[in-house]
């Protein structure tokens, strides 16, 4: 049920530089919030990062090259408080989702397994920020779809 | 069929008996039984006109109704408690929503009446209630997602995200 669908290795590789901004992002994200707020970025950065690190030894054990993580990453709106920190956390899950939505239609058996996993952790964690945010509702549709 | 034959002929041939007389076992005699009636039944599907039949089901045709009645239930829990209804709005509305995709894809119409749902009185039970049809549900999209071809899977994965996510959202 393994076998490699065409289009997996480019959904992957798109996962990663997903992953890799998501990780990047929490970053700005964990300064601007304090105590549990804080606590929870620092869990959702290392649940990116291993899900960045399954996706680099899955890539390279096929021998597929690795897209380059960047220095840097532009964020979609300046982050300079508590709110657009928290604006930001549920734009990246939200973003990351759509990758891992789009590697659930380019792969099967266990790596579309992984693959949901993934999109459904970004969907549980936006709907958290979206919580903490304050935000209503705490949902959307269709999680991963690009709108 | 061809396997049907040859095994047929094998078990009919008889028992020689001690005495010498040959005779057929009761088991092999039921065994031909039941080959001849699987053996009959073959060439009547065989012979069938191929365009004659229904087509089978769509294996996702029952997730519609899932989604309908998973909708009802919400629905129905937010005018008893309406407390609950600014929490419990959204999901109907997504439930619907995925209902109505899963009709477009499947190309099932969606039925006209809506399921029924009782609410209990409690609002703690309610919720524990809506949380164990919700954790269900995203098991069943799960299963659906991982067996379905590439052009459905990705609808199927939101479906499987959206029901964690309501299940996160009821916590």
């Amino acid at each position: 049920m393994n076998t490699p669908t065409p289009g997996a290795t480019s959904a992957h590789a798109a996962a990663l530089t997903a992953e890799y901004a998501a990780i990047w992002a929490y970053g700005p994200i964990g300064v601007r919030l304090t105590g549990p707020d804080q606590e929870a970025a620092r869990d959702a950065e290392a649940a990116h990062r291993r899900r960045r690190d399954d996706l680099v030894l899955h890539l390279t054990d096929a021998g597929d090259s690795l897209p380059a993580d960047q220095a840097g990453y532009a964020l979609p709106f300046p982050v300079t408080d508590e709110a657009s920190a928290l604006r930001l956390a549920v734009d990246v899950e939200e973003r990351t989702a759509g990758f891992w939505q789009a590697a659930v239609a380019a792969t099967n058996g266990a790596e579309r397994e992984r693959a949901l996993a993934a999109l459904v952790d970004c969907a549980v964690r936006a709907t958290r920020w979206r919580r903490t945010a304050g935000n209503i509702p705490l949902t959307t549709p269709f999680p991963g779809r690009t709108a | 069929m061809v396997l049907t034959w040859t095994v047929m002929g094998k078990t009919t041939q008889p028992d020689p008996l001690p005495d010498g007389t040959m005779r057929h076992s009761r088991r092999r005699v039921l065994r031909v039984g039941a080959l001849l009636t699987l053996g009959g039944a073959v060439p009547s599907l065989t012979g069938c006109d191929l365009f004659n039949q229904e087509p089978p089901p769509d294996p996702l045709a029952p997730m519609v109704d899932e989604a309908l009645v998973l909708a009802a239930a919400y629905r129905d829990a937010a005018t008893t408690h309406p407390t609950l209804a600014g929490r419990l709005t959204p999901i109907t509305e997504a439930h619907a929503a995925h209902a109505a995709e899963l009709a477009r894809i499947t190309k099932v119409a969606l039925p006209s009446a809506t399921p029924t749902s009782s609410t209990p009185a409690n609002s703690d039970a309610t919720l524990t209630g809506l949380r164990e049809r919700e954790r269900a549900a995203g098991e069943s999209a799960t299963r659906a997602c991982l067996a379905a071809p590439a052009e459905r899977a990705a609808l199927l994965a939101s479906i499987a995200a959206a029901r964690a996510s309501h299940l996160e959202a009821l916590q």
